[in-house]
């Protein structure tokens, strides 16, 4: 029986100390690794963040307190795991791994890395280092109850851009601009508000009415018409929002009423009457009339939270009123063309949000929501808890153990459920998919090198090719006829072209009678046939607590639904798939599952039928 | 606990900047609930301290840690709250500071007694009891005490590669749980005025109501495996329900759990315990094959972390009754990768 040292045997014991790992991200996943590391039994861990500490990190974070707050959490994070195991050899670095200084020579240092990250860019950078370090990697992500561990190893599973992530929700623009139906819709108006007054104004973040609204023509000429006559108009329209915004001295009454927002503006969606045949039309807001409705009695704020109350229209109408004199003191505060950027975490850009949103929510008739959830909206927030991060980060270790034992084999991509399923897993193993030989990130050409005579091999034996002049006279000529010789490659496409195969040639003379070709060394594998998730439920990439607006405007829409689009933000935006019901697990069924290589050198012997297959000579 | 604790209704703004991405999970009436929880914790080896740093972090009102066993080397390195320092301390007391240090705003308190010397009434003060590292006679007594008195009583212990969770919630553990809102579609060719209705956020959500009942702990052990029910439904039963009850006898026998440094004594001994439960249920030994033993010795720290995970959030469901509790063993095999929760006892 094995010797062990603690609950290890001790070739694994000792394995684990002499090998190094690194760890990206020290933040919910990341301490509960950390930790979990140093008591198995690693030693020598190098960990990376470039992030700092934040009191909304304390519920989880174990190893940071209240008194670290603002500090770097890599060096905390070593700081606090060296506490409980001085022995412990870990190297901090407060920096972003796509800094370029973390080469491939850098990630060829170790043995294993595991990322603990939240943002898809930065999960896509590592993934491709640890492919080019041919490195193993082990990818996680939690959110909520949920998590997910699975291991990446080149050549033998899936790389973490083998099949195709869900990209971030975004919304059209008319939706934002003209026809809001959603909560969402209105918040993402609101943040494009900040931007456009305070910040960095972009094209793609239009807050006035969209008189291009397809939905609002009657027929195409009158869309045409429209236009033409808002530019016309133009003067005012044309005037950048935030110019004139300085003009009136960021008036808020005036901001209210006026050009943008809660009056003019929707009077103006109002004539659009079209799209308000089959939707309720919006309801205009005058800053005197709000002030002469009753004010409702505001609940006092007792059992619950502060930010959980929703307040009435005068509430908003204040809390906008004194955002934007909050915020039009900062700018000046800041100077000559100084812009703000929008976070959720700075109070009165929060506060900005919340009104403005709730202000429109009240124009177009929905039921208003409490600055608690409105954050959640604007800022991608993405609830997270101590125990679900400390289960994944418990199972990275365990397949860390298998990795450094190259028992990839026994790795597998683990799901942690909220509820156990039919079969009473709560944590479900699947099985590792092999690489996806499609896959743009990770595929490499498929090679094999084949021995034949030149001279003696005619065009027609090699699989039934024809040259790409599609000349059949071709057919009978020896392959030295087209300048073809040993060292000659030549790419073999297949079908549509879904397949290719390099063939390196090798001129012998020395082949065994009858034989007419030989395949020297490994013929390429064969393409994988996808295999049946247990169950799927991609956390496709975690979420970053974002002050990035989670949309666009990007999108043309042909109706007023959500599209899903390629975002275009910073990577700390993406969203993460939770919903059981949406398994993006989806298996790639390869059309090119039968056109491999085995089933290639078959062909190679018979004889010639129709085939959509050609040669290229590369050289 | 004699009388329903009433819960202190302001949420500080101190913790609701600490609580907040877990407030957005579960809510601040649970939060609420759990702030108001006092629980106590027996063991503090490597699962305990998973479940203490949880629980901590969690925001429950008070946490005891009970331990009468000294710091060793061995036991220190197991987990991340005891200083280097602290080698003949007691555990409990050595664990405290840090385990404070987690969360300011939780009472975190020491006992360096044993368990088994603890009177009945001690335990009344309690919302929810874990025990851990207990023999099996213990925490039956400890559940038949608290469960009727509708104090949460968990189990669990890691072995190895190995570990398991038990709860046992009473007779009636009442909790909600969140359900989207049934939202009628609106048929937007079809309607007339009506269409004009404000729309209905599509992700409002509604709470329910719901009651389920557990089983005690003896009942959970002393299921009946001579009938023909039990016997065809055997292929389903994770055999680590079988592996448990190896070592719950290991643990009574021995007065300890499995030692590397008695490997070999140890080995033999597990082997030997393993044919006597088998037989004495009337099952065949081939049911538990002879490799456990070689991973069930010691406590692996990311079984632990995964355990006192799951025990963690079991024991916060619980107290803030919210969410479907597991019924009523989880168990964890930290060489497959896989996670089961099944039921045992008396349905």
């Amino acid at each position: 029986m094995a010797k062990l040292v603690g609950p290890l045997r001790k070739e694994l014991a000792d394995s684990l100390s002499s090998c190094r790992v690194l760890v990206v991200g020290a933040g919910g996943i990341g301490c509960e690794l950390l930790k979990n590391l140093v008591l198995t039994g690693f030693k020598n861990i190098e960990v990376i963040d470039l992030d700092t500490i934040d009191v909304s990190n304390l519920n989880r974070q174990f190893l940071f307190q209240k008194k670290h707050v603002g500090k770097s959490k890599a060096q905390v994070a070593k700081e606090s795991v060296l506490r409980f195991c001085p022995s412990a050899n870990i190297t901090a670095y407060h920096d972003s791994i796509m800094n370029p200084d973390y080469n491939v020579e850098f990630f060829r240092n170790f043995q294993l890395v595991m990322n603990a990250l939240d943002n898809r860019a930065a999960r896509n950078h590592v993934n491709r280092m640890c492919l080019a370090a041919d490195i193993p990697l082990i990818e996680s992500g939690t959110a909520g109850y949920l998590g997910q561990v699975t291991v990446i190893k080149k050549g033998q599973t899936e790389c973490y851009e083998c099949q195709p992530k869900p990209t971030q929700k975004t919304f059209p623009g008319c939706t934002i601009r003209n026809t809001p139906s959603e909560p969402i819709h209105c918040i993402v108006w609101a943040k494009y508000l900040f931007n456009q007054l305070f910040g960095e104004e972009d094209a793609d973040q239009e807050v006035s009415p969209d008189t291009a609204d397809p939905e609002a023509a009657w027929n195409p000429a009158d869309a045409a018409a429209r236009a033409t006559a808002s530019n016309k108009d133009g003067d005012i329209k044309r005037v950048s929002t935030k110019e004139w915004a300085r003009s009136t001295g960021y008036d808020p009454v005036k901001l209210f009423n006026k050009v943008q927002l809660f009056k003019d503006d929707i009077m103006y969606l109002l004539t659009m009457d079209k799209l308000w045949k089959k939707r309720k039309a919006p309801l205009p807001l005058d800053w005197t009339e709000i002030h002469h409705l009753e004010s409702s009695q505001e609940e006092a704020c007792g059992t619950g939270l502060k930010d959980q109350q929703v307040l009435g229209v005068q509430g908003y109408a204040q809390l906008f009123h004194h955002s934007v004199e909050t915020l039009r003191s900062q700018l000046i505060e800041k100077g000559e063309g100084a812009e703000l950027v929008w976070d959720k975490d700075d109070p009165p850009a929060m506060d900005f949000v919340t009104a403005a949103a709730n202000l429109r929510m009240n124009v177009f008739s929905m039921n208003m929501k409490s600055r608690f959830d409105v954050k959640s909206m604007a800022g991608n927030i993405i609830p997270a808890i101590a125990t679900t991060n400390a289960v994944i980060a418990g199972l990275i270790v365990l397949e860390a153990l298998k990795t450094l034992n190259s028992e990839f084999d026994q790795c597998r991509t683990i799901f942690l459920n909220k509820q156990p399923n039919p079969r009473k897993k709560l944590l479900v193993p699947c099985a590792l998919d092999p690489p996806n030989p499609s896959c743009y990130v990770c595929a490499s050409k498929p090679e094999v090198t084949v021995k034949l005579n030149v001279h003696k091999t005619i065009v027609q034996a090699l699989q039934d090719k024809r040259f790409k002049s599609g000349l059949e006279t071709n057919n009978n000529k020896f392959l030295s006829d087209f300048g073809i010789r040993n060292g000659s490659r030549l790419q073999v496409d297949d079908f549509l072209q879904d397949y290719t195969l390099l063939v390196n040639l090798i001129h012998s003379e020395e082949l065994e009678k009858d034989v007419e070709f030989e395949v020297v060394g490994d013929a390429p594998d064969k393409a994988p046939t996808p295999s049946v998730p247990e169950e799927g439920k991609n956390i496709a990439n975690g979420n970053k607590d974002s002050a990035q607006p989670s949309t666009s405007s990007k999108a043309a829409a042909e109706d007023d639904d959500v599209l899903i689009v390629d975002s275009d933000e910073e990577p700390s935006s993406s969203t993460m798939e939770a919903s059981p019901e949406s398994s993006n697990r989806k298996r790639k069924h390869h059309g090119t599952d039968t056109d491999d290589a085995a089933s290639k050198r078959k062909r190679l012997d018979q004889q010639p039928a129709d085939d959509d297959e050609d040669i290229i000579a590369l050289d | 606990p004699v009388e329903r604790k009433k819960q202190s209704n302001i949420i500080s703004e101190e913790e609701a900047a600490q609580y907040d991405r877990q407030i957005r999970l579960w809510g601040l009436d649970a939060q609420k609930r759990l702030r108001g929880s006092r629980v106590l914790l027996v063991g503090l080896r490597g699962l305990g301290a998973e479940v203490a740093k949880n629980l901590i972090l969690a925001g429950v009102k008070g946490l005891t840690l009970l331990d009468h066993e000294q710091v060793t080397e061995e036991s220190r390195r197991a987990q991340f709250l005891i200083p280097v320092d602290a080698d003949g301390q007691n555990q409990a007391q050595a664990s405290l500071e840090r385990a404070q240090l987690l969360n300011p705003m939780v009472e975190v308190k020491a006992d360096t007694d044993a368990v088994g010397s603890k009177p009945d009434d001690f335990f009344f003060q309690f919302d929810a009891v874990c025990l851990t590292r207990c023999s099996k006679d213990l925490m039956v007594r400890v559940d038949q005490l608290c469960a009727s008195r509708n104090i949460k009583v968990f189990c669990g212990d890691v072995f190895g590669y190995h570990g398991y969770m038990f709860s046992d919630l009473g007779q009636e553990h009442h909790y909600v749980e969140e359900k989207p809102k049934v939202v009628k579609g609106s048929n937007e060719a079809n309607d007339g005025p009506e269409a004009k209705k404000p729309k209905v956020d599509p992700n409002e959500t509604t709470m329910v109501k719901k009651t389920v009942s557990f089983c005690s702990f003896k009942a959970a052990l002393e299921v009946d495996w001579t009938n023909e029910k039990a016997k065809n439904n055997l292929k389903r039963i994770p055999v680590d329900y079988f592996l448990l009850q190896v070592l719950l006898k290991f643990r009574t026998d021995k007065g300890r759990d499995p030692q590397p440094d008695s490997f070999a004594e140890d080995s033999q001994l597990l082997l030997q315990i393993r044919d006597d439960v088998l037989e004495t249920m009337g099952l065949s030994s081939e049911l538990l094959p002879n490799t456990f033993v070689s991973y069930c010795f010691s406590e692996m720290a990311p079984v632990c972390a995964v355990v006192g995970g799951v025990l963690g959030q079991e024991l916060v469901k619980a107290l803030s009754q919210r969410d479907a509790p597991h019924r009523n063993f989880f168990f964890f095999d930290g060489l497959k990768g896989s996670g089961v929760v099944d039921y045992f006892g008396s349905k």
